[in-house]
């Protein structure tokens, strides 16, 4: 685990670059294997026939069930269309800025293009806009204060400050602080971030493809499109 | 061609006078409630439970929400017992997450009636909008299971629930209302094979059916004359309702179909066709064998299924409708269509009438939900919700223009029936079979 | 050792014409970022100061912070200020050698004792270790906090002697430290660099010369003059980066065009220094001019921060091990936790079948 990087005196980025960050990922695996096992409880055999395949509804449904009838979607046009800002936003900030990508190419081994650093601020601001945006609606729509839970709060808090401290350490505002200071928190908010995903909503990013399979076979079953 | 609409609301009323409630202490009723959630979640259901994001947008599907702008109908929100006793007793991560979800109690259950039963008709629209792939629908059942299973069912729901499983009537009315009824339309010249030993077709009504008059039993009969068929209805297996599943009574609920299972069974059906009802095609359709516990040696077909496909094979032959049913809109019964399968049987047999067919924007797979299936007709504290959703159906009857609505389900037709009265609506409401039964070439 | 001279006389005795004198204060005046009006004033400090006393102390150093502080083609100025302060102690340089060395040092800090200004390069081994580094028996630990006793300052030449450089790098078999760890009680100005940038040791000399006080310090003890600014924020290659542009091996096309160095190492983004501007060998070129990225040497424990070519941002994640034990690990925990929910639900369906 060391590559060198134990040493008396380590600052606070060599520590959120170096034991922090391996102990963060640790967590995570082990956290997302152990709730994936969710999908492991008891299944009753269902003994009806059935009126059409299952398999080919649900893979079917984990891809449109992003684009849903419009009769449907008529009344969640912002959430629809924000939804999708959000994230496409995001992973253009995540995955095209040059030194993220050479972050996962040391893991994947492999790297690709990137965007040049004025696309990149762009999204990010986006990206944090629309989470403000979100976080107002979350806290005034009737719907929303009904079902809303710690979690999800928690979580908005955990997804925004990689992109706050993301944009503090690229353009050196720093409130006074200084910058390595600011990097460093930017990678501990990532450990932070990598330590609460399996046990919030984060993980709706992996559940949610079991999940549409599950509905899309379900009704498929029933001989539905869903 | 209207009926006179059904009371059911002093019908549930009456019902509920009647009720012996079970005497259970607040723990026993918690832990029964958490034995029936346990028994009834299994791994697609703990997946959804897992997968919600708390976006809301379940709400702008469902027909209660969008008319009242109430949030707790929020279809996510109306499992949240479910999802509590999931999260602490199954969730791999349930001992974390019993430092944050408190348990349900006996208060949460008595809340969670009119979320459950009122507000919800398990019409499954919600399931398909919900963009993590949630079954909301689902597990709607579970949770009436739990609420039951506490003695905390609506009254009314419970009382017809006990009735039909111990007596095999509902309302009072079982195998000698059927010979009755039968007796009445034998007297118009059509033929009833009431209880043959042995028919390769056996024909489901319901008592719901005759509260009004036979006029759909006379429908049905004269369209299986017609067609030839080797069919029977049998007084101990007739009963297409499942007041055991609409009140979400387990056992009751097995026992019910069970009745229908050993009939067609005893004669060696290959076909049973389900009286046009709401929940009991899925009922007996997807649920039936499972309880039973074994595969069935015949298909269950709903009314529209089996009427759609004599059409299509070229055996039932139609006149062109008329009589002010000559241009329509179909409203497609949740059960039948979204939760059943069936949309284009019936379209077929319109196609065959000649009829003139305009859809509502909401048809087929995504339409809106009449607002009475699942029982909520019976709950008269329901009536008002129920007003206001059907305001929604309205809405998009008027906009296709036609005057007629056909549809395919009795409890949808009482609905409509019912919003209609409410409304001073000048539609026609018009079923299947009636239509069919009315225009035989 | 002709301590009553001062400086002016020593420059004018080698000839230094005053207008060369005038131009040398103006270009101390302008990289000590002072206005055009302060040239005077340091002509006029530097011209009167007396030679002040400076003796240089080499611990555990590799003389690299000599070698580029002296290294000079021909005579510079910068070269003359050095003859021109009392530089009465440096062991490499001087003619002396052996004990008369010794006495000479000792002579000159009892003769200025509280006023000579120290240097140092090299690291500082210490503990059990203390012995490993010494000088005529006396070990280096024990000479820098004799000497750093009489000391008006201390000024540590290189990154050895400010934070440790590579003596301390892990496994630090030597427990070496820098000045800073060992002396408390004395000012003391860090010039890091491995080596450091040759103006930027006399520009600290001269402002220190100038005005008699330490120049204002970062938090890691080094001259905001030349510290104060990060390499990426000077790189002249700074645009390419903006855009995009990156050479990803050390003979490709984005290295043959100059593109940033970044996916090949570079730590400008995080290391402090004059080299963007100032540059080396008289301003001729800096590392990244000559397409290897920063190595960040003028930053504490710049050794121990993973490979010069590992670019920053690359992940430590672990290892495909500890990917695999974690797996291994979330495995069973979860397994173990169906395996409890799955009876649950069987225990619950088959009470409510009875």
């Amino acid at each position: 685990m060391n590559e060198g990087l134990y040493f008396e005196g380590m600052s606070l980025l060599d520590f959120a670059r170096g034991p922090a960050f391996r102990w963060a990922v640790a967590i995570f695996i082990i956290g997302i294997v152990w709730r994936l096992t969710a999908l492991l409880l008891v299944s009753p055999k269902r003994l009806e026939p059935v009126k059409g395949s299952a398999t080919s509804g649900g893979v079917r449904t984990m891809l449109t069930r992003s684009a849903p009838a419009h009769e449907l979607e008529k009344n969640i046009i912002f959430q629809h269309y924000s939804g999708y800002a959000w994230h496409i936003s995001m992973f253009i900030v995540l995955l095209f800025f040059a030194p993220h990508m050479m972050f996962f190419k040391q893991i994947l081994g492999f790297g690709w293009p990137t965007l040049p650093n004025l696309f990149i601020t762009f999204f990010a601001v986006v990206t944090m806009g629309i989470l403000l945006v979100l976080l107002a609606r979350r806290l005034m729509n009737p719907v929303l204060r009904q079902i809303s839970t710690m979690d999800d709060y928690v979580s908005w808090i955990i997804a925004f400050l990689p992109f706050l401290t993301g944009i503090m350490s690229f353009t050196h505002i720093t409130f006074g602080m200084q910058y390595e200071t600011v990097l460093a928190l930017h990678i501990l908010s990532i450990c932070l971030l990598l330590v609460w995903f399996p046990f919030g909503k984060l993980m709706h990013a992996l559940f949610i493809w079991p999940s549409r399979y599950k509905v899309g076979a379900a009704f498929a079953r029933r001989g539905v499109r869903a | 061609m209207s009926a006179t609409t059904i009371d059911y609301g002093t019908l549930g009323e009456r019902a509920a006078a009647g009720l012996k409630p079970k005497a259970l202490s607040d723990e026993q009723r918690i832990a029964r409630a958490k034995e029936a959630f346990l028994a009834g979640i299994d791994a697609d259901m703990a997946t959804y439970l897992e997968s919600c994001i708390h976006c809301g947008m379940c709400a702008e599907a469902c027909h209660f929400y969008i008319s009242t702008g109430d949030a707790k109908y929020t279809p996510i929100y109306k499992l949240e017992p479910l999802k509590k006793v999931y999260r602490r007793e199954l969730a791999p991560t349930r001992w974390l997450n019993r430092l944050t979800t408190r348990d349900i109690t006996v208060a949460e259950l008595q809340d969670w009636k009119e979320l459950a039963y009122d507000s919800c008709t398990q019409c499954g629209r919600c399931s398909l909008l919900c963009p993590m792939g949630i079954h909301i629908q689902s597990m709607i059942q579970v949770v009436r299971n739990g609420i039951a299973a506490a003695g905390l069912a609506p009254a009314e729901l419970q009382a017809v629930s006990d009735e039909q499983r111990d007596k095999a009537t509902i309302f009072g009315a079982g195998p000698d209302k059927l010979r009755e009824v039968a007796e009445r339309v034998r007297a118009k010249g059509i033929e009833v094979p009431l209880d043959k030993d042995k028919a390769e077709v056996l024909v489901l009504s319901s008592a719901l059916d005759f509260l009004k008059d036979d006029a759909l039993l006379a429908a049905t009969a004269k369209i299986m004359n017609k067609l030839g068929a080797n069919w029977t209805i049998r007084s101990d297996g007739f009963e297409s309702a499942n007041f055991g599943a609409l009140a979400g009574d387990v056992q009751a609920q097995r026992r019910i179909s069970k009745r229908v299972i050993d009939a067609a069974i005893a004669i060696g059906a290959k076909k049973v066709i389900v009286a046009e009802c709401g929940h009991a095609y899925p009922v007996l359709r997807w649920e039936a064998a499972t309880l039973y516990g074994k595969e069935l040696p015949f298909e269950f077909l709903s009314v529209a299924e089996y009427l759609g496909q004599e059409v299509k094979a070229g055996r039932l032959k139609l006149k062109k409708a008329g009589n002010g049913a000559s241009h329509v809109t179909f409203h497609d019964p949740c059960k039948l269509g979204r939760m059943g399968g069936s949309f284009d049987d019936a379209r077929n047999v319109l196609s065959a009438l000649g009829v003139k067919l305009t859809e509502m924007e909401s048809h087929g797979r995504t339409n809106l939900c009449c607002g009475g299936g699942g029982g909520v007709a019976m709950l008269k504290g329901a009536q008002g919700l129920r007003q206001k959703a059907f305001e929604l159906k309205r809405e998009e009857v008027e906009r296709t223009g036609a005057p007629t609505v056909v549809t395919a389900c009795n409890t949808c037709m009482q609905t409509l029936e019912t919003g209609k009265a409410w409304l001073n609506w000048d539609k026609d409401i018009v079923n299947l079979v009636q239509l069919v039964s009315d225009n035989l070439a | 050792m002709a301590a009553s001279k001062t400086v002016g006389d020593v420059l004018r005795a080698n000839g230094v014409s005053r207008r060369g004198f005038m131009k040398f204060c103006a270009a101390t005046a302008s990289m000590m970022a002072l206005p055009p009006t302060m040239v005077s004033a340091v002509a006029a400090a530097i011209e009167n100061a007396r030679r002040p006393s400076v003796i240089w102390l080499p611990f555990q150093e590799c003389t690299g912070c000599l070698e580029s502080l002296t290294r000079s083609h021909t005579p510079t100025v910068e070269g003359l200020i050095f003859d021109a302060i009392s530089l009465d102690f440096n062991h490499t340089l001087m003619a002396a050698s052996g004990q008369r060395a010794e006495d000479a040092l000792d002579a000159a800090v009892q003769e200025n004792w509280g006023n000579y200004l120290m240097l140092v390069d090299g690291s500082i081994p210490t503990g059990e270790f203390a012995d490993y580094s010494c000088t005529n028996g006396h070990s280096h630990l024990d000479m820098l906090k004799k000497y750093a006793a009489g000391a008006a300052a201390i000024v540590t030449i290189g990154t050895c002697a400010a934070y440790g450089g590579i003596g301390r790098a892990n496994p630090n078999p030597t427990q070496a430290v820098g000045v800073q760890d060992i002396i408390k009680d004395k000012p003391i100005i860090n010039v890091p660099g491995c080596p450091p940038i040759p103006t930027v040791i006399t520009g600290v000399l001269a402002h220190y010369l100038t005005f008699g006080t330490i120049p204002e310090l970062d938090h890691h003890g080094r001259p905001m003059a030349f510290f104060g600014q990060n390499i990426h924020d000077r790189c002249y290659r700074r645009p390419f980066y903006e855009r995009g542009l990156f050479a990803k091996t050390f003979d490709d096309e984005g290295a043959r065009k100059g593109h940033c160095l970044y996916q090949l190492g570079c730590k400008g983004p995080v290391t402090y220094n004059a080299c963007a501007t100032l540059k080396w060998n008289n301003g001729v070129s800096w590392p990244v001019q000559s397409g290897h990225g920063c190595i960040g040497c003028s930053e504490p424990n710049f050794w121990d921060k993973g490979s010069f070519y590992r670019p920053l941002s690359a992940a430590y994640y672990g290892d495909a091990r500890t990917v695999g034990i974690s797996v291994a690990a979330g495995a069973a925990a979860g397994l173990a936790a169906a395996a409890l929910a799955r009876g649950k639900q069987k225990k619950a369906q088959q009470e409510e079948k009875a």
